[in-house]
Protein backbone atom coordinates (compact mmCIF):
# COMPACT_ATOMS: atom_id res chain seq x y z
CA UNK A 1 0.00 0.00 0.00
CA UNK A 2 2.65 2.59 0.96
CA UNK A 3 4.39 1.39 -2.41
CA UNK A 4 1.76 2.51 -4.16
CA UNK A 5 0.76 5.60 -2.74
CA UNK A 6 4.80 6.60 -3.29
CA UNK A 7 3.79 5.14 -7.55
CA UNK A 8 1.23 8.13 -7.22
CA UNK A 9 3.10 10.95 -5.53
CA UNK A 10 5.83 10.19 -8.17
CA UNK A 11 3.44 10.43 -10.98
CA UNK A 12 1.81 13.43 -9.26
CA UNK A 13 5.06 15.34 -8.84
CA UNK A 14 6.14 13.81 -12.88
CA UNK A 15 2.78 15.63 -14.25
CA UNK A 16 3.21 18.85 -12.29
CA UNK A 17 7.07 19.02 -13.99
CA UNK A 18 5.33 18.18 -17.31
CA UNK A 19 3.52 20.68 -17.65
CA UNK A 20 5.72 23.10 -15.71
CA UNK A 21 8.26 22.39 -18.59
CA UNK A 22 6.16 21.98 -21.60
CA UNK A 23 4.49 25.28 -21.08
CA UNK A 24 8.45 26.18 -20.60
CA UNK A 25 8.59 24.99 -24.11
CA UNK A 26 6.14 27.02 -25.77
CA UNK A 27 6.55 30.55 -23.99
CA UNK A 28 9.05 31.53 -27.03
CA UNK A 29 6.66 30.88 -30.08
CA UNK A 30 3.96 33.69 -30.96
CA UNK A 31 4.89 37.28 -31.20
CA UNK A 32 8.51 36.64 -30.55
CA UNK A 33 9.33 34.46 -34.05
CA UNK A 34 8.84 37.71 -35.52
CA UNK A 35 11.31 39.52 -33.94
CA UNK A 36 13.68 36.82 -34.21
CA UNK A 37 12.97 36.39 -37.67
CA UNK A 38 13.02 40.54 -37.86
CA UNK A 39 16.76 39.92 -36.58
CA UNK A 40 17.67 37.40 -38.97
CA UNK A 41 17.36 39.41 -42.00
CA UNK A 42 13.82 38.50 -42.67
CA UNK A 43 11.29 40.90 -44.71
CA UNK A 44 8.15 41.23 -43.05
CA UNK A 45 6.60 39.72 -45.97
CA UNK A 46 8.63 36.32 -45.38
CA UNK A 47 7.54 36.53 -41.70
CA UNK A 48 3.87 37.25 -42.10
CA UNK A 49 3.98 34.36 -44.54
CA UNK A 50 5.57 32.46 -42.09
CA UNK A 51 3.47 33.29 -39.03
CA UNK A 52 -0.06 32.15 -40.82
CA UNK A 53 1.58 29.44 -41.90
CA UNK A 54 2.14 27.92 -38.36
CA UNK A 55 -1.46 29.76 -37.21
CA UNK A 56 -3.41 27.93 -40.66
CA UNK A 57 -1.80 24.25 -39.64
CA UNK A 58 -2.76 24.98 -35.84
CA UNK A 59 -6.48 25.49 -36.61
CA UNK A 60 -6.66 22.33 -39.66
CA UNK A 61 -5.17 20.54 -37.15
CA UNK A 62 -7.00 21.09 -33.90
CA UNK A 63 -9.51 18.12 -34.72
CA UNK A 64 -7.11 15.53 -36.60
CA UNK A 65 -4.83 16.10 -33.49
CA UNK A 66 -7.63 15.31 -31.37
CA UNK A 67 -8.78 11.99 -33.18
CA UNK A 68 -5.38 11.07 -33.83
CA UNK A 69 -4.52 10.58 -29.38
CA UNK A 70 -8.15 9.55 -29.37
CA UNK A 71 -6.80 6.24 -31.52
CA UNK A 72 -3.54 6.04 -29.88
CA UNK A 73 -3.67 3.60 -26.95
CA UNK A 74 -0.52 5.07 -25.23
CA UNK A 75 -1.39 9.01 -24.60
CA UNK A 76 2.14 9.12 -22.90
CA UNK A 77 3.70 8.51 -26.63
CA UNK A 78 1.55 11.31 -28.27
CA UNK A 79 2.96 13.78 -25.49
CA UNK A 80 6.45 12.64 -25.94
CA UNK A 81 6.02 12.66 -29.63
CA UNK A 82 4.59 16.32 -29.36
CA UNK A 83 7.42 17.11 -26.90
CA UNK A 84 10.11 16.60 -29.28
CA UNK A 85 8.31 18.20 -32.35
CA UNK A 86 8.52 21.29 -30.82
CA UNK A 87 12.00 20.60 -29.58
CA UNK A 88 13.03 20.04 -32.85
CA UNK A 89 11.09 23.45 -34.70
CA UNK A 90 12.95 25.03 -31.44
CA UNK A 91 16.08 23.99 -33.07
CA UNK A 92 15.57 24.47 -36.65
CA UNK A 93 14.52 28.26 -36.21
CA UNK A 94 17.75 28.66 -34.07
CA UNK A 95 20.27 26.83 -36.37
CA UNK A 96 18.94 26.88 -39.32
CA UNK A 97 16.73 30.54 -40.28
CA UNK A 98 16.39 29.73 -43.90
CA UNK A 99 12.84 30.06 -45.39
CA UNK A 100 12.30 26.02 -45.77
CA UNK A 101 13.71 25.02 -42.08
CA UNK A 102 11.38 28.21 -40.87
CA UNK A 103 7.99 26.75 -42.92
CA UNK A 104 8.87 22.95 -41.55
CA UNK A 105 9.73 24.34 -37.80
CA UNK A 106 5.96 26.60 -37.90
CA UNK A 107 4.00 23.64 -39.47
CA UNK A 108 5.66 21.01 -37.10
CA UNK A 109 5.04 23.57 -34.24
CA UNK A 110 1.68 24.15 -34.93
CA UNK A 111 0.78 20.29 -35.34
CA UNK A 112 2.39 19.88 -32.19
CA UNK A 113 0.95 22.01 -30.14
CA UNK A 114 -2.79 20.47 -31.24
CA UNK A 115 -1.31 17.27 -29.72
CA UNK A 116 0.11 18.51 -26.72
CA UNK A 117 -2.89 20.39 -25.19
CA UNK A 118 -5.63 17.08 -25.44
CA UNK A 119 -2.34 14.73 -24.88
CA UNK A 120 -1.54 16.36 -21.22
CA UNK A 121 -5.63 16.31 -20.77
CA UNK A 122 -5.63 12.26 -21.71
CA UNK A 123 -2.51 11.47 -19.45
CA UNK A 124 -3.97 13.27 -16.33
CA UNK A 125 -7.41 11.56 -16.72
CA UNK A 126 -5.84 8.55 -16.63
CA UNK A 127 -3.72 9.49 -14.17
CA UNK A 128 -7.13 10.51 -11.47
CA UNK A 129 -9.98 9.79 -13.43
CA UNK A 130 -13.49 11.54 -14.00
CA UNK A 131 -13.80 12.04 -10.23
CA UNK A 132 -11.42 14.54 -9.57
CA UNK A 133 -10.32 15.54 -12.87
CA UNK A 134 -11.21 19.09 -12.53
CA UNK A 135 -8.71 19.93 -9.24
CA UNK A 136 -6.22 17.88 -10.85
CA UNK A 137 -6.76 19.92 -14.28
CA UNK A 138 -6.50 22.83 -11.83
CA UNK A 139 -2.87 21.71 -10.78
CA UNK A 140 -1.55 21.47 -14.61
CA UNK A 141 -3.06 24.78 -14.83
CA UNK A 142 -0.72 25.97 -11.83
CA UNK A 143 2.37 24.33 -12.91
CA UNK A 144 2.11 25.40 -16.51
CA UNK A 145 1.05 29.32 -15.60
CA UNK A 146 4.75 29.01 -13.37
CA UNK A 147 6.93 27.41 -16.31
CA UNK A 148 5.40 30.09 -19.06
CA UNK A 149 5.92 32.84 -16.20
CA UNK A 150 9.32 31.83 -14.87
CA UNK A 151 10.17 31.23 -18.67
CA UNK A 152 8.62 34.34 -20.35
CA UNK A 153 11.55 36.21 -17.34
CA UNK A 154 13.99 33.80 -18.62
CA UNK A 155 13.96 34.57 -22.24
CA UNK A 156 12.49 38.15 -21.62
CA UNK A 157 16.56 38.52 -20.38
CA UNK A 158 18.10 36.05 -22.32
CA UNK A 159 17.03 37.64 -25.76
CA UNK A 160 17.88 41.24 -24.46
CA UNK A 161 21.08 40.51 -22.94
CA UNK A 162 22.41 37.11 -24.79
CA UNK A 163 20.86 36.66 -28.26
CA UNK A 164 17.23 36.03 -30.06
CA UNK A 165 19.18 33.03 -31.04
CA UNK A 166 19.68 31.62 -27.17
CA UNK A 167 15.63 32.25 -26.62
CA UNK A 168 14.64 29.04 -29.08
CA UNK A 169 18.29 26.79 -27.61
CA UNK A 170 16.46 27.32 -24.28
CA UNK A 171 13.14 26.21 -25.86
CA UNK A 172 14.95 23.23 -27.52
CA UNK A 173 17.10 22.45 -24.21
CA UNK A 174 13.32 22.52 -21.76
CA UNK A 175 12.41 19.46 -23.83
CA UNK A 176 14.57 17.35 -22.13
CA UNK A 177 13.61 17.70 -19.10
CA UNK A 178 9.94 17.68 -19.89
CA UNK A 179 10.90 13.91 -21.66
CA UNK A 180 12.32 12.85 -18.22
CA UNK A 181 9.24 13.20 -16.28
CA UNK A 182 6.86 10.73 -18.73
CA UNK A 183 8.34 7.75 -17.29
CA UNK A 184 7.45 9.24 -13.85
CA UNK A 185 4.02 9.27 -14.92
CA UNK A 186 2.96 5.43 -15.03
CA UNK A 187 -0.89 5.39 -15.12
CA UNK A 188 -2.68 2.52 -15.59
CA UNK A 189 -4.30 3.10 -19.17
CA UNK A 190 -8.22 3.10 -18.22
CA UNK A 191 -10.13 -0.29 -18.97
CA UNK A 192 -11.19 0.25 -22.81
CA UNK A 193 -14.39 2.01 -22.58
CA UNK A 194 -17.87 0.84 -23.99
CA UNK A 195 -17.50 1.19 -27.79
CA UNK A 196 -20.21 0.60 -30.40
CA UNK A 197 -20.05 -2.51 -31.91
CA UNK A 198 -20.81 -2.01 -35.58
CA UNK A 199 -19.51 0.82 -37.57
CA UNK A 200 -22.91 2.92 -38.44
CA UNK A 201 -23.51 2.29 -34.35
CA UNK A 202 -20.46 4.36 -34.26
CA UNK A 203 -20.91 6.83 -36.72
CA UNK A 204 -24.66 7.49 -35.00
CA UNK A 205 -22.47 7.76 -31.67
CA UNK A 206 -20.30 10.47 -33.38
CA UNK A 207 -23.18 12.35 -34.96
CA UNK A 208 -24.92 12.18 -31.35
CA UNK A 209 -21.39 14.12 -30.15
CA UNK A 210 -21.34 16.52 -32.98
CA UNK A 211 -24.79 17.60 -31.90
CA UNK A 212 -24.51 17.64 -28.57
CA UNK A 213 -25.93 21.07 -26.90
CA UNK A 214 -23.38 21.30 -24.40
CA UNK A 215 -20.51 20.86 -27.10
CA UNK A 216 -21.69 23.20 -29.22
CA UNK A 217 -22.84 25.73 -26.90
CA UNK A 218 -19.58 25.67 -24.69
CA UNK A 219 -17.78 25.74 -28.08
CA UNK A 220 -19.36 28.87 -28.89
CA UNK A 221 -18.73 30.16 -25.45
CA UNK A 222 -14.93 29.28 -26.22
CA UNK A 223 -14.35 31.15 -29.32
CA UNK A 224 -16.51 34.44 -27.73
CA UNK A 225 -14.21 33.55 -24.72
CA UNK A 226 -11.03 34.07 -27.12
CA UNK A 227 -12.63 36.90 -29.38
CA UNK A 228 -12.89 39.19 -26.20
CA UNK A 229 -9.47 38.37 -24.67
CA UNK A 230 -6.94 37.69 -27.49
CA UNK A 231 -6.32 41.25 -28.66
CA UNK A 232 -6.55 43.03 -25.30
CA UNK A 233 -3.52 42.77 -23.93
CA UNK A 234 -1.47 43.25 -27.46
CA UNK A 235 -3.44 46.69 -28.10
CA UNK A 236 -2.44 47.59 -24.01
CA UNK A 237 1.17 46.75 -24.51
CA UNK A 238 1.24 48.92 -27.93
CA UNK A 239 -0.82 52.28 -26.10
CA UNK A 240 2.25 51.36 -23.08
CA UNK A 241 5.21 51.74 -25.64
CA UNK A 242 3.79 54.59 -27.11
CA UNK A 243 3.28 56.58 -23.71
CA UNK A 244 6.23 55.62 -22.08
CA UNK A 245 8.49 54.44 -25.13
CA UNK A 246 11.45 51.68 -24.50
CA UNK A 247 11.00 52.11 -20.70
CA UNK A 248 7.43 50.49 -21.27
CA UNK A 249 9.50 46.51 -21.75
CA UNK A 250 9.70 46.12 -17.99
CA UNK A 251 5.84 47.09 -17.55
CA UNK A 252 4.66 45.11 -20.47
CA UNK A 253 6.52 42.22 -18.69
CA UNK A 254 4.83 42.71 -15.34
CA UNK A 255 1.53 42.44 -17.95
CA UNK A 256 2.56 39.40 -18.77
CA UNK A 257 3.74 37.83 -15.48
CA UNK A 258 1.28 38.98 -13.20
CA UNK A 259 -1.77 37.02 -14.52
CA UNK A 260 0.48 34.49 -14.62
CA UNK A 261 0.85 34.32 -10.87
CA UNK A 262 -2.76 34.64 -10.78
CA UNK A 263 -3.55 31.74 -12.66
CA UNK A 264 -1.05 29.65 -10.35
CA UNK A 265 -2.55 31.09 -7.38
CA UNK A 266 -6.27 30.44 -8.77
CA UNK A 267 -6.35 27.61 -10.52
CA UNK A 268 -6.31 24.35 -8.32
CA UNK A 269 -9.48 26.37 -6.68
CA UNK A 270 -11.22 26.84 -10.04
CA UNK A 271 -10.82 23.09 -10.30
CA UNK A 272 -11.90 22.24 -6.69
CA UNK A 273 -15.01 24.40 -6.81
CA UNK A 274 -15.94 23.46 -10.27
CA UNK A 275 -16.19 19.70 -8.91
CA UNK A 276 -18.05 20.70 -5.52
CA UNK A 277 -20.33 23.77 -6.81
CA UNK A 278 -20.62 22.99 -10.56
CA UNK A 279 -19.44 23.95 -13.53
CA UNK A 280 -21.77 27.12 -14.37
CA UNK A 281 -20.54 29.76 -11.37
CA UNK A 282 -16.96 29.08 -12.40
CA UNK A 283 -17.36 29.63 -16.36
CA UNK A 284 -19.87 33.03 -15.18
CA UNK A 285 -16.96 34.18 -13.18
CA UNK A 286 -14.06 33.44 -15.31
CA UNK A 287 -16.52 34.99 -18.80
CA UNK A 288 -17.65 38.21 -16.83
CA UNK A 289 -13.76 39.06 -15.98
CA UNK A 290 -13.63 40.05 -19.77
CA UNK A 291 -15.66 42.86 -19.98
CA UNK A 292 -14.96 44.18 -17.13
CA UNK A 293 -11.52 44.39 -18.32
CA UNK A 294 -12.12 45.63 -21.41
CA UNK A 295 -13.54 48.44 -19.69
CA UNK A 296 -11.24 49.13 -17.41
CA UNK A 297 -9.04 48.97 -20.35
CA UNK A 298 -11.17 51.86 -21.98
CA UNK A 299 -11.35 53.74 -19.21
CA UNK A 300 -8.03 54.11 -17.08
CA UNK A 301 -5.61 56.56 -18.38
CA UNK A 302 -2.80 55.43 -15.98
CA UNK A 303 -0.35 53.23 -17.70
CA UNK A 304 0.83 51.82 -14.43
CA UNK A 305 -2.76 51.19 -13.40
CA UNK A 306 -2.54 48.26 -16.62
CA UNK A 307 -0.99 45.54 -14.77
CA UNK A 308 -3.33 45.53 -12.27
CA UNK A 309 -6.23 45.65 -14.96
CA UNK A 310 -4.06 42.63 -17.10
CA UNK A 311 -4.16 40.96 -13.98
CA UNK A 312 -7.82 40.16 -13.82
CA UNK A 313 -7.18 38.30 -17.08
CA UNK A 314 -5.34 35.69 -15.11
CA UNK A 315 -9.22 34.96 -13.56
CA UNK A 316 -10.10 34.27 -17.01
CA UNK A 317 -7.34 32.33 -17.80
CA UNK A 318 -7.61 30.14 -15.24
CA UNK A 319 -11.46 29.52 -15.55
CA UNK A 320 -10.60 29.19 -19.38
CA UNK A 321 -7.88 26.53 -18.88
CA UNK A 322 -9.44 24.45 -16.72
CA UNK A 323 -13.26 24.03 -17.59
CA UNK A 324 -11.91 22.97 -21.13
CA UNK A 325 -10.88 19.59 -20.31
CA UNK A 326 -13.20 19.20 -17.54
CA UNK A 327 -16.63 20.33 -19.83
CA UNK A 328 -14.97 17.85 -22.79
CA UNK A 329 -14.90 15.23 -19.82
CA UNK A 330 -18.32 15.60 -18.78
CA UNK A 331 -19.46 16.09 -22.78
CA UNK A 332 -17.63 13.04 -23.31
CA UNK A 333 -17.87 10.26 -20.63
CA UNK A 334 -17.86 6.65 -21.88
CA UNK A 335 -17.25 7.64 -25.60
CA UNK A 336 -13.57 7.42 -26.62
CA UNK A 337 -13.93 11.20 -27.81
CA UNK A 338 -12.30 12.99 -24.91
CA UNK A 339 -9.71 14.73 -27.20
CA UNK A 340 -11.64 14.74 -29.91
CA UNK A 341 -13.83 17.33 -28.11
CA UNK A 342 -10.74 18.83 -26.80
CA UNK A 343 -10.02 19.42 -30.36
CA UNK A 344 -12.85 21.12 -31.50
CA UNK A 345 -12.80 23.47 -28.17
CA UNK A 346 -9.50 24.62 -28.68
CA UNK A 347 -10.59 25.32 -32.67
CA UNK A 348 -13.21 27.48 -32.00
CA UNK A 349 -10.80 29.45 -29.21
CA UNK A 350 -8.03 29.52 -31.91
CA UNK A 351 -10.87 31.03 -34.43
CA UNK A 352 -12.04 33.61 -32.08
CA UNK A 353 -8.45 34.46 -30.72
CA UNK A 354 -7.73 34.66 -34.63
CA UNK A 355 -10.22 37.02 -35.20
CA UNK A 356 -9.72 39.00 -32.12
CA UNK A 357 -6.95 40.68 -33.07
CA UNK A 358 -7.97 41.08 -36.62
CA UNK A 359 -11.25 42.78 -36.07
CA UNK A 360 -9.60 44.98 -32.90
CA UNK A 361 -6.93 46.11 -34.62
CA UNK A 362 -9.77 47.64 -37.35
CA UNK A 363 -11.65 49.19 -34.38
CA UNK A 364 -8.23 50.65 -33.34
CA UNK A 365 -7.53 51.67 -37.06
CA UNK A 366 -11.25 53.31 -37.40
CA UNK A 367 -11.75 54.81 -34.31
CA UNK A 368 -9.02 54.24 -31.58
CA UNK A 369 -7.39 51.82 -28.95
CA UNK A 370 -10.73 53.04 -26.52
CA UNK A 371 -13.18 52.03 -28.56
CA UNK A 372 -11.33 48.46 -29.81
CA UNK A 373 -11.09 47.87 -25.83
CA UNK A 374 -15.20 48.47 -26.01
CA UNK A 375 -16.01 46.50 -28.80
CA UNK A 376 -13.40 43.40 -26.99
CA UNK A 377 -15.85 43.87 -23.80
CA UNK A 378 -18.95 43.89 -25.53
CA UNK A 379 -17.64 39.90 -27.29
CA UNK A 380 -17.55 39.20 -23.74
CA UNK A 381 -20.44 40.19 -22.52
CA UNK A 382 -21.76 38.27 -25.43
CA UNK A 383 -19.76 35.25 -24.13
CA UNK A 384 -21.16 36.03 -20.42
CA UNK A 385 -24.76 36.44 -21.88
CA UNK A 386 -24.62 33.17 -23.48
CA UNK A 387 -23.00 30.93 -20.68
CA UNK A 388 -25.44 32.81 -18.63
CA UNK A 389 -28.50 31.84 -20.48
CA UNK A 390 -27.90 29.12 -22.93
CA UNK A 391 -24.59 27.04 -21.58
CA UNK A 392 -26.08 24.35 -19.64
CA UNK A 393 -24.59 22.67 -16.08
CA UNK A 394 -22.69 19.98 -17.12
CA UNK A 395 -21.33 18.40 -13.81
CA UNK A 396 -24.38 18.82 -12.13
CA UNK A 397 -25.95 15.04 -12.17
CA UNK A 398 -22.46 14.13 -11.29
CA UNK A 399 -22.25 16.34 -8.61
CA UNK A 400 -26.30 15.19 -7.16
CA UNK A 401 -25.12 11.41 -7.64
CA UNK B 1 25.77 22.82 -68.30
CA UNK B 2 24.15 25.79 -67.17
CA UNK B 3 23.76 24.52 -63.34
CA UNK B 4 27.62 23.90 -63.10
CA UNK B 5 28.27 27.80 -64.88
CA UNK B 6 26.46 29.01 -61.61
CA UNK B 7 27.55 26.56 -59.22
CA UNK B 8 31.53 27.92 -60.51
CA UNK B 9 30.57 31.73 -60.03
CA UNK B 10 29.42 31.76 -56.78
CA UNK B 11 32.65 30.24 -55.00
CA UNK B 12 34.18 32.86 -57.15
CA UNK B 13 32.14 35.66 -56.26
CA UNK B 14 33.10 34.67 -52.61
CA UNK B 15 36.64 34.54 -52.83
CA UNK B 16 36.67 37.92 -54.35
CA UNK B 17 35.02 39.37 -51.39
CA UNK B 18 36.40 37.44 -49.10
CA UNK B 19 39.95 38.35 -50.32
CA UNK B 20 40.46 41.65 -48.04
CA UNK B 21 43.35 42.92 -50.34
CA UNK B 22 41.33 42.64 -53.35
CA UNK B 23 41.42 45.62 -56.09
CA UNK B 24 38.08 47.66 -55.70
CA UNK B 25 37.52 46.43 -58.98
CA UNK B 26 38.35 43.51 -61.51
CA UNK B 27 37.20 41.70 -64.36
CA UNK B 28 36.19 37.88 -62.53
CA UNK B 29 36.40 34.95 -65.17
CA UNK B 30 32.32 33.92 -66.91
CA UNK B 31 31.26 37.04 -66.24
CA UNK B 32 30.26 38.48 -69.63
CA UNK B 33 32.08 41.47 -70.46
CA UNK B 34 29.73 43.93 -70.31
CA UNK B 35 29.72 43.69 -66.44
CA UNK B 36 32.90 44.18 -64.19
CA UNK B 37 33.02 42.79 -60.33
CA UNK B 38 33.72 45.51 -57.84
CA UNK B 39 33.80 45.29 -54.09
CA UNK B 40 32.79 47.15 -51.27
CA UNK B 41 33.70 46.95 -47.91
CA UNK B 42 30.76 46.73 -45.11
CA UNK B 43 32.54 50.18 -44.35
CA UNK B 44 31.15 51.08 -47.85
CA UNK B 45 27.84 49.90 -48.16
CA UNK B 46 26.27 48.46 -45.22
CA UNK B 47 23.79 46.34 -44.35
CA UNK B 48 20.88 47.26 -42.72
CA UNK B 49 17.56 45.13 -42.68
CA UNK B 50 17.12 43.90 -39.26
CA UNK B 51 20.07 45.99 -38.06
CA UNK B 52 19.77 47.25 -34.14
CA UNK B 53 19.30 51.13 -33.78
CA UNK B 54 20.52 52.98 -31.08
CA UNK B 55 19.84 56.44 -29.59
CA UNK B 56 22.15 59.27 -29.02
CA UNK B 57 23.45 57.32 -25.99
CA UNK B 58 24.20 54.15 -27.46
CA UNK B 59 21.39 52.33 -25.96
CA UNK B 60 19.36 50.25 -28.44
CA UNK B 61 16.03 51.11 -29.39
CA UNK B 62 14.52 49.69 -32.18
CA UNK B 63 15.32 47.62 -34.72
CA UNK B 64 15.26 48.55 -39.11
CA UNK B 65 12.96 46.50 -40.63
CA UNK B 66 11.80 48.79 -43.75
CA UNK B 67 13.18 51.46 -46.18
CA UNK B 68 10.71 53.55 -48.08
CA UNK B 69 12.28 55.14 -50.96
CA UNK B 70 11.23 57.33 -53.78
CA UNK B 71 10.80 56.98 -57.59
CA UNK B 72 14.27 57.16 -57.78
CA UNK B 73 15.47 54.53 -55.22
CA UNK B 74 16.44 57.37 -52.61
CA UNK B 75 15.57 56.81 -49.31
CA UNK B 76 12.73 58.98 -47.68
CA UNK B 77 12.04 57.09 -44.21
CA UNK B 78 12.92 54.09 -42.36
CA UNK B 79 10.28 51.93 -40.40
CA UNK B 80 11.58 51.30 -37.30
CA UNK B 81 10.19 48.74 -34.18
CA UNK B 82 10.31 50.02 -31.21
CA UNK B 83 9.76 48.59 -27.58
CA UNK B 84 7.97 44.95 -26.45
CA UNK B 85 9.00 42.74 -24.54
CA UNK B 86 8.81 39.30 -26.24
CA UNK B 87 7.52 40.84 -28.97
CA UNK B 88 4.26 41.91 -27.04
CA UNK B 89 4.11 45.91 -27.77
CA UNK B 90 6.13 46.53 -30.46
CA UNK B 91 5.20 49.93 -32.04
CA UNK B 92 6.40 50.55 -35.78
CA UNK B 93 7.09 54.13 -36.52
CA UNK B 94 8.35 55.59 -40.03
CA UNK B 95 11.36 58.16 -39.48
CA UNK B 96 12.79 60.32 -42.02
CA UNK B 97 15.76 58.70 -43.70
CA UNK B 98 18.08 61.79 -42.85
CA UNK B 99 17.12 61.19 -38.80
CA UNK B 100 19.14 58.39 -38.92
CA UNK B 101 23.39 58.14 -38.59
CA UNK B 102 25.26 55.52 -40.03
CA UNK B 103 28.43 54.71 -38.56
CA UNK B 104 30.80 51.72 -39.39
CA UNK B 105 33.99 51.41 -38.22
CA UNK B 106 35.86 48.10 -38.18
CA UNK B 107 33.49 45.34 -37.62
CA UNK B 108 31.29 47.64 -35.93
CA UNK B 109 28.42 49.57 -37.90
CA UNK B 110 25.67 51.33 -35.84
CA UNK B 111 22.54 53.39 -36.71
CA UNK B 112 21.98 56.04 -34.30
CA UNK B 113 18.34 57.49 -34.29
CA UNK B 114 18.86 61.05 -33.96
CA UNK B 115 15.74 62.16 -32.91
CA UNK B 116 14.92 61.66 -28.97
CA UNK B 117 12.26 59.40 -27.54
CA UNK B 118 9.57 62.92 -27.41
CA UNK B 119 10.18 63.58 -30.92
CA UNK B 120 8.49 60.24 -31.86
CA UNK B 121 7.13 57.93 -29.79
CA UNK B 122 3.86 59.73 -30.20
CA UNK B 123 3.32 59.00 -33.86
CA UNK B 124 1.15 57.40 -35.23
CA UNK B 125 1.76 54.10 -36.32
CA UNK B 126 3.26 52.72 -39.68
CA UNK B 127 0.91 49.81 -40.73
CA UNK B 128 0.16 49.52 -44.21
CA UNK B 129 2.90 49.58 -47.08
CA UNK B 130 -0.37 50.21 -49.60
CA UNK B 131 -1.51 53.53 -47.53
CA UNK B 132 0.11 56.71 -47.36
CA UNK B 133 3.37 56.46 -44.25
CA UNK B 134 3.21 58.57 -41.81
CA UNK B 135 7.01 59.82 -41.34
CA UNK B 136 8.24 61.96 -38.31
CA UNK B 137 10.07 64.70 -40.26
CA UNK B 138 12.51 67.12 -38.12
CA UNK B 139 11.10 70.91 -38.66
CA UNK B 140 14.33 72.52 -39.97
CA UNK B 141 16.04 74.00 -36.80
CA UNK B 142 15.61 77.67 -37.29
CA UNK B 143 12.57 78.05 -39.54
CA UNK B 144 11.99 81.37 -41.57
CA UNK B 145 9.42 83.66 -40.25
CA UNK B 146 5.87 82.89 -40.79
CA UNK B 147 6.71 79.27 -42.25
CA UNK B 148 6.50 76.75 -39.15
Amino acid sequence: MPRKRATKTRATIGLDLLNFFIAGEQTGFGPFVAVYLTARQWTQVEIGFALSLGTITAMVSQVPAGLLVDALRSKRVAVAAGILAVGISALLLAIWPALLPVLTSQVLHGFASCVLTPGIAAVSLELVGHATLGERIGRNARFAALGNGLSAGAMGLLGSYVSEQSVFLLTAALCVPALATLPFIDAKPPPPPRRAATRRARWSELVALLTDRRLLMFAACAALFQLADAAMLPIAAGELTKQKGTHAALVIAACILAPQAVVALLSPWVGRTAELRGRRPMMLLGWASLPLRGVLFALLPNPYLLVAVQSISGVGAAVFGVMLPVIADDVTRGARRFNLCIGIFSLAGTAGGALSTTLAGLLADLAGDRVAFLGLAAAGLAGTALVWLAMPETGSSEASE
Amino acid sequence: MTVSRVSLIVPLLLLTAAAPAAPPSATAPGLPPTVMLQTFSPRDAMSVLGHPVVDADGRTIARLIDVLVDPNGQPVAAVLDFGGFMGVGIRRIAVFWSTLRFESGAGTHRIILTLTQDQYQAAPEYRDPEKPAPVVVPVAPEPKPGQQ
